[in-house]
């Protein structure tokens, strides 16, 4: 039915496919399938994310150190 | 489903697309949205559903056959964190906080963080919005501002500026403003880290990007973001109400009853219960819960309302510590009940609307103060508890009593109506009276009651 239609026009056939892929990413890009959060984050609490997200990441490592130095100091105690 | 004309949408569910709460009989139903179908699929079937499930953070719910895709979740009393004493606010901020965590483990996100979503279930928080969830992206969290605002807020200002603040829910029903509670907060705050970036900071941060008209493209990692977590929940921990140590003490004194009289009453109540059977009980003015207590440990569900927020607080951490399930205190004051609220004065609701199957009220130590303190007729509140429950269960206090003379030490006592026979005659009009039993060793008098 294919090789009827066309009638091995291959210009044609290039052509018809395009435009459906095309159309896929249109209706793809005007209705997304994923839902979006209805809420608004508010800009100043996202840039402020970003600045904790480094203060923060220093923190979280500043105490494991600590901890990991207290642990060292007990053990050397305990050695004693 | 067939007959869609018989659904009433829930009115408070409307900002989010994904889905719509709707009652269908009496029941509550929620209808996810076929563009929010695959990640609410993926929701379920990534397993964060049943581990939300297994850490009792989430409602449980059911699917129902159907065209659309809808889920019929458990049903809960609704209360409002205006309600909540602050041990339940601080709660309910915790699990949302964890809720988070363990979403971004299954690379999913909160869409909100809200406590309208938080409702307790035999005094424990959970989220009851099961569609809240979207896919993680590598973006700040949506609902960063929201929980600073709804939770953190409020939180700070009850434990650090005033008890009462809780009240602020009600004339900013989107949240607290974070620029109103750095005005109120106390210096103290300004030199607590973690307040200072996520109250006073954050405040500046807003105002700053108030007028904004770039668009920014914030990328923050999934490590990332679990530190901030992290340390919101840090954050909450550590706040407090060690400002209110001496009125905490207050709680451990007992006020005009001799130890004998106490078990007389509650003898009286137990045989009263005996006699009616009650399955839901409200409890006004219940104080810490000493007399709610005598139907909650039989299993019996008792909400406790009092105005009184460190009451509250106590019966809360009571309940808690030792595992009840049956009894819910409640922040509530019967001379001004909250209104509904929100759009239309729909989507949040009075208590009276809330009321459902509440076969029994309570009324202890309590008519005194809404006659003398509040000057409200007997009559009015005979009807206010009529339209509510069946029964009623009503402590008289004689005018002779200690407590009502020191109230009327230095005031002029217009009260010529309160007598017996004229309150046996006002609450006559809408109810039955079934039994009298008068506490001895005291001038009260117990009543059992049932709606004309």
């Amino acid at each position: 039915m294919f090789k009827t239609f066309y009638k091995n026009d291959n210009k044609k056939f290039l052509k018809d496919c395009l435009q459906i892929i095309f159309t896929i990413f249109l209706m793809n890009a005007i209705c997304p399938e994923k839902a979006f959060a209805y809420l608004d984050p508010g800009t100043g609490s996202m840039v402020l994310q970003a600045i904790l997200a480094a203060i923060v990441g220093v923190g979280c490592t500043f105490k494991i150190w600590k901890q990991k130095l207290f642990d060292f100091i007990k053990k050397v105690r305990n050695g004693k | 489903m067939e007959n869609k004309d018989i659904e009433q949408l829930e009115t408070s569910s409307f900002r989010d697309p994904d889905a719509k709460v709707f009652l269908k009989d009496g029941e509550i139903y929620r209808r996810i949205s076929k563009n929010y179908a695959k990640t609410f699929e993926k929701f379920i079937n990534s397993g964060l559903y049943e581990k939300l499930l297994s850490e009792n953070l989430i409602i449980e719910h059911t699917q129902i056959e159907s065209d659309d895709l809808i889920i019929k979740p458990k049903k809960v009393f609704i209360s409002y964190p205006w309600e909540w004493c602050f041990s339940q606010l601080k709660d309910a901020a915790l699990a949302t906080l964890k809720i988070q965590k363990i979403a971004l483990e299954y690379n999913m996100s909160l869409k909100d963080a809200t406590p309208y979503n938080i409702q307790f279930l035999k005094n424990k928080p959970l989220l009851i919005d099961t569609s809240s969830f979207e896919d993680f992206k590598e973006k700040p969290w949506v609902a960063y501002r929201q929980f600073c605002e709804n939770f953190l807020s409020p939180l700070v200002l009850i434990a650090y500026t005033d008890l009462s603040l809780s009240s602020l829910f009600l004339g900013n029903i989107n949240g607290i403003s974070l620029a109103l509670a750095s005005k109120l907060l106390p210096l103290k705050t300004r030199f607590n880290p973690n307040l200072l970036w996520h109250i006073h900071i954050h405040s500046k941060m807003q105002n700053k990007y108030s007028e904004n008209k770039t668009k920014y493209d914030v990328k923050i990692s999934k490590n990332q973001l679990l530190n901030i977590i992290d340390n919101l929940y840090d954050t909450v921990l550590g706040i407090n109400l060690k400002k209110y140590k001496t009125e905490w003490q207050e709680y451990y004194s007992n006020t005009n009853y001799t130890e004998d009289s106490f078990g007389t009453k509650k003898e009286i109540i137990t045989c009263f219960k005996n006699k009616i059977n009650p399955k839901t009980v409200w409890d006004f003015g219940s104080n810490t819960g000493i007399f709610s207590r005598i139907f909650s440990k039989e299993g019996i569900d008792v909400t406790a309302f009092d105005i009184d927020h460190l009451a509250i607080e106590k019966n809360y951490l009571t309940a808690k510590e030792n595992g009840e399930e049956n009894i819910f205190p409640l922040i509530f004051d019967i001379s001004n009940p909250s209104p509904a609220l929100g759009f239309n004065n729909e989507e949040r609701k009075t208590l009276t609307q809330r009321a459902q199957n509440v076969d029994l009220i309570l009324a202890l130590a309590l008519i005194h103060h809404l006659r003398i303190t509040y000057s409200i007729p007997f009559s009015y509140i005979a009807k206010y508890f009529a339209e509510i429950s069946k029964y009623l269960i009503i402590e008289f206090v004689d005018k002779k009593d200690s407590k009502i003379q020191t109230m009327l030490l230095n005031r002029e006592d217009i009260f010529d109506d309160y007598t017996k026979e004229n309150f046996e005659k006002e609450f006559g009009e809408f109810y039955q009276i079934l039994e009298i039993k008068p506490i001895d060793g005291t001038k009260r008098t117990l009543y059992l009651m049932e709606r004309k």
